[in-house]
């Protein structure tokens, strides 16, 4: 009887202070910020009830489903492109030896920059006149390739999906590594035993030991690419003529640059309700393959 | 999800990927990721030594002459020591409270079973998604009202708040393999769940307070929004701002603000290397409490 | 037991978070009490977004340094906010109704937008008090603070003249080229040029508004004169959709089909693409007076001496006149309309310093334009700018459009240039700029 109480007293004690804290300053200001989504508001001066109004608008707005399109680019290639290789670099990096030391201090070094120092270095790379790809192209014989990578609007979305990539995948990996850090060796002797090959072992002893740790990773990528924004932001503000807007970019031109903070609120409630369906389906995905 | 194995005692961390260590094939594709990836870094110091004319007229190579005035003149003009200060307070204090009270939410999420469990995992999760330009206003207000405006808790509170989700969830992720029967052991040697934790959890979960650390420093340290819009007095400025003094939408002044940068990234390259050995270690000084 | 302990331990920890977060509170109350007692300090909070290195921003902070030397009865608290995020510092803060007693403001929809919440009060009796100033500035200065007759909410600090013709003399040199002066010759020197690999308009247009505020205000003028563009914005007798508007679009389309921009000009920032002008890989630039501010910081004496300017070309059968430069008064103080008694005086004080004629003077030796009649020492300004200098003087000043039009209607254009470049028609781009501005004129 005590440890049953002793149990609800340390339940209520360890997760309160994090719940009230979490809902005072993250749950009622989204939920504010969706009530202003009703309204035809400027973001100071009078304010005018328009309902859904706000909503309607955003739907049959084309540049909101380009962004979304955009967006749902980016999580594709965060689940494609992060994921796989921060996983892969965590397993090849997991001895601690000066070398691999090394190599894991430069993969996690692009996030340590400030996004204005990545696409500073990324729009060189991209140079339209004298940047790295195009040299290099013109250089093996493919000058046909080269193009304006960040304003051709036919490739730039593909294009800044890669510095996106590049930077992200040192924490990933560093989160694999922390899971990866606490599977015990002997399970994997023994793997090893069984004369399970590598990538078997990969997939029906690691994987699933660590299968909690990946689906919190996939979540972080696909809320992570819904909320882009810095990298576009620099590298191409989202143009040429919002080419490669993303919901988050437009919910900031809307609120900061054009004066409709109520419709910029109503995007970024649109927003949340999408992660969430994403994140649902991603749920209900991984709990399958996990039984 | 547990691990249905019992959990021997630990010698030391052996190579799950690969049984013999890297060839050299796959070492030379590593250097050449790692190139790929610390390039910029080394771009970023080089052109903070440089003139503006340097910078434009020749972006791959080493300064002409070594401008050590840039740094001073950034730091300077940024009033970068003020700055850092205020950025170390701020984020040392939002990183230990996103600590403490983010895992030990992950801890009775992912170890109890209570009414409303499930409704507060998805208000948790829900944190994640959430597009931090559309709160600003409604912060502002909140703030304004409760009279935190213009002090460090405007900053910390919120930062704090906002990281909770990935640091519960990281958490939650990470305890989810860590087996139970060390915590009954210790329940019988007469522990409570205070003790439990502290003595036998919290040390185990040093990977994880290391990574999540990580993750929170460096979102802390480059905030440029909250910091922007909550803060007033110029005495409690944090260091985003200063980087962002050298542009002004019709030019900017590279030297000045790779100078900037480059003194600001310095401790989070320091606080990344530390505790990338605490993540590494981690295992072992588990397994001696265990 | 333990466990009490423990939990003691997690709140005294808390406490002592909260404690370190509530610690500098205090300073937060200088904001309140503007208004004060005889004996006791003026208090008068200012922000603006003079923050950086360059000359101009470190003259007017000079200009306000010295205004609190003078002024030792006034507990100045000045504010210099990253350009970057000062719009929306202060339209965070507009929400709570918190802004300080003066603040910059930008012209066109940003002063407008601030006036029509209802935050600002005019400035007018400053203004009325020193005729002699107020008759020294250019025509035209007050005319985007004056949101309603007889009310000056204002005074410009600098000028914005945003479509001057900067061009490469050795280039022109070298392949022989005139420096066009009409529209065929612009389109002979640009065929000239890409012959000889040289680009010969450098843009860099990532920042959308960069080809709107240097070309498309000037064209525009020149073809359907000025009257059609302000009938046009109030959205009364004109309308974007005219043909002379897509014509004006058209050219655009021209010299985007012509070549006239270096690849991948959307991609480039406008520092890029000065200095990609000032190497000497393009023979023009079309750009603003900053470009002046810029270089000064960032060329060489050697590099600025080949660099010339002028007035963009004239336009067949245009309507508008031909020697002009887009352009207008720069931003200014506004007063908030919060702020009142000693305060209030205090404020109106330092508008005058910072905009006064000794401080016209000042800003306008620090290389950069200002919108009043003053003289300046050659000596203390680069060669290009003094040539810029006295080119803007001898020109008249038509609108820029971003400075008529609402935000939205300005974001719709800027993009709507980029869409040109990337193939989109002229005729649907000015569709959606008139419905834009139609539906901020009429809501």
């Amino acid at each position: 009887m005590p440890t049953a109480l002793r149990s609800k007293s340390f339940i209520a004690l360890a997760l309160l202070p994090a719940l009230l804290l979490f809902i005072v300053f993250v749950i009622v200001p989204v939920f504010w910020s969706a009530y202003y989504g009703l309204f035809e508001w400027k973001g100071f001066g009078a304010t005018k009830f328009v309902g859904l109004g706000n909503y309607r608008e955003i739907l049959q707005d084309h540049i909101f489903w380009r962004a979304l399109r955009n967006n749902l680019i980016l999580v594709a290639s965060a689940i494609v492109g992060q994921i796989p290789i921060a996983l892969l670099l965590a397993l090849v990096l997991l001895k601690n030896t000066f070398f691999t030391r090394i190599i894991r201090s430069a993969v996690f070094m692009p996030m340590v920059l400030s996004t204005v120092v990545v696409g500073l270095i990324w729009g060189y790379i991209y140079h339209p006149q004298f940047g790295l790809v195009n040299t290099v192209l013109e250089a093996v014989g493919l000058g046909s390739w080269t193009r304006p990578w960040l304003s051709d609007i036919h490739v730039n979305m593909l294009a800044i999906t890669i510095p996106i990539n590049w930077s992200n995948i040192g924490p990933y990996m560093v989160i694999f590594i922390a899971a990866l850090q606490n599977i015990s060796p002997e399970i994997d002797d023994a793997a090893k035993m069984d004369g399970a090959h590598k990538w078997k072992k990969l997939l029906h002893v690691t994987l699933p030991m660590i299968w909690s740790t990946v689906v919190v990773t996939l979540v972080l990528c696909i809320s992570g690419s819904l909320k882009a924004f810095d990298h576009v932001m620099v590298m191409t503000h989202g143009g040429p003529a919002q080419s490669t807007e993303l919901l988050a970019t437009y919910m900031y031109n809307n609120t900061f640059r054009v004066y409709r903070y109520g419709y910029g609120s109503a995007v970024s409630t649109i927003i949340m309700i999408i992660s969430a369906l994403l994140i649902g389906i991603n749920y209900i995905l991984t709990r399958k393959k996990a039984d | 999800m547990e691990l249905r194995t019992s959990r021997p005692t630990v010698k030391s961390p052996s190579n799950h990927f690969l049984g013999k260590g890297l060839n050299g094939l796959g070492k030379l594709l590593l250097l050449a990721y790692a190139a790929f990836t610390l390039y910029p870094l080394y771009w970023l110091f080089i052109s903070a030594f440089k003139t503006n004319e340097d910078f434009f007229n020749h972006p791959y190579s080493l300064p002409l002459v070594w401008m050590k005035e840039n740094i001073v003149r950034a730091w300077n003009l940024g009033h970068m020591g003020r700055a850092m200060m205020n950025s170390t307070l701020v984020t040392v204090s939002s990183v230990i409270l996103t600590l403490v009270l983010g895992i030990l939410a992950g801890y009775v999420l992912s170890r109890f079973q209570f009414r409303f469990k499930k409704v507060v995992v998805v208000l948790f999760l829900t944190g994640m998604l959430i597009p931090i330009h559309s709160t600003l206003v409604p912060l502002f207000l909140m703030m304004k009202k409760i009279g935190l405006l213009d002090t460090y808790g405007a900053l910390i509170l919120p930062y704090t708040a906002f990281e909770l989700p990935i640091a519960i969830f990281l958490a939650i992720g990470y305890l989810a393999s860590i087996p139970r029967e060390i915590e009954e052991a210790a329940m019988i040697d007469g522990n409570g769940w205070w003790g439990v934790f502290g003595r036998i959890i919290f040390p185990l979960c040093t990977p994880i307070v290391a990574t999540i650390s990580i993750l929170a420093f460096l979102r802390f340290w480059n905030d440029f929004s909250f910091a922007l819009v909550f803060i007033n007095s110029s005495a409690l400025k944090t260091l985003p701002l200063s980087l962002a003094l050298f542009s002004d939408g019709f030019g900017t002044d590279y030297s000045l603000t790779m100078g900037a940068m480059a003194i600001a990234v310095i401790p989070t390259i320091i606080i990344y290397l530390i505790l990338q050995e605490q993540i590494m270690q981690g295992m072992v000084a588990g397994s001696i409490k265990g | 037991m333990k466990s009490i302990r423990k939990m003691s331990l997690l709140l005294l920890i808390m406490t002592f978070i909260l404690a370190a977060c509530g610690d500098s509170g205090s300073t937060n109350k200088a904001e309140e009490g503007t208004t004060t007692k005889k004996d006791e300090k003026v208090k008068l909070t200012v922000w603006h977004n003079f923050a950086g290195d360059d000359l101009r921003a470190k003259a007017v902070r000079g200009l306000i340094e010295k205004f609190q030397a003078d002024n030792p009865n006034v507990e100045l608290d000045a504010q210099a906010i990253p350009p970057d995020g000062y719009r929306q510092r202060l339209s965070t803060v507009a929400a709570g109704n918190e802004l300080p007693d003066l603040f910059f403001v930008y012209a066109g929809s940003h002063s407008a937008e601030l006036y029509k919440a209802g935050l600002l009060q005019p400035i007018t009796e400053v203004v009325d008090q020193n005729p002699e100033w107020k008759g020294k500035f250019l025509p035209g200065a007050f005319d985007p603070f004056t949101f309603e007759p007889g009310q000056v909410y204002t005074a410009p600090i600098g000028m914005s003249a945003t479509s001057i013709l900067y061009y490469n003399t050795t280039l022109f040199d070298k392949y022989k080229v005139k420096v066009p002066t009409t529209w065929d010759e612009m389109m002979t020197a640009i065929k000239v040029f890409n012959e000889n690999k040289i680009t010969p308009i450098a843009l860099g247009n990532k920042a959308p508004w960069v080809a709107q505020s240097t070309i498309i205000g000037a064209l525009g003028d020149r073809v359907t004169g000025t009257e059609w563009f302000k009938n046009a914005a109030a959205q009364k007798g004109a309308k974007f959709t005219d043909p002379e508007f897509v014509k004006v679009l058209n050219y655009f389309k021209e010299l985007s089909d012509k070549k006239a921009f270096q690849d991948g000009a959307n991609s480039i920032d406008n520092t890029q693409a000065e200095q990609y002008f000032i190497q000497g890989n393009a023979a023009m630039m079309v750009s603003g007076a900053w470009t002046l501010t810029n270089l000064a910081a960032s060329a060489s004496e050697d590099q600025m001496k080949n660099i010339d300017v002028t007035v963009l070309p004239s336009i067949p059968g245009g309507k508008g006149e031909a020697n002009t430069i887009t352009g207008g008064a720069g931003g200014g103080l506004a007063l908030s309309k919060r702020t009142e008694g000693a305060a209030k005086e205090a404020a109106l004080k330092l508008i005058y310093a910072v905009s006064g004629p000794e401080a016209q003077k000042a800003i306008a030796e620090s290389n950069s334009m200002v919108m009043y009649d003053t003289d300046i020492d050659k000596a203390k300004v680069t060669s290009l700018y003094y040539k810029a200098f006295n080119l803007v003087k001898k020109t008249t000043i038509t609108p820029v459009y971003d400075a008529y039009l609402s935000a939205e209607a300005a974001e719709v254009v800027n993009n709507g240039l980029q869409e040109i470049m990337t193939g989109g028609s002229p005729e649907s781009v000015a569709k959606k700029l008139q419905d834009a501005q139609a539906r901020s004129v009429t809501p």
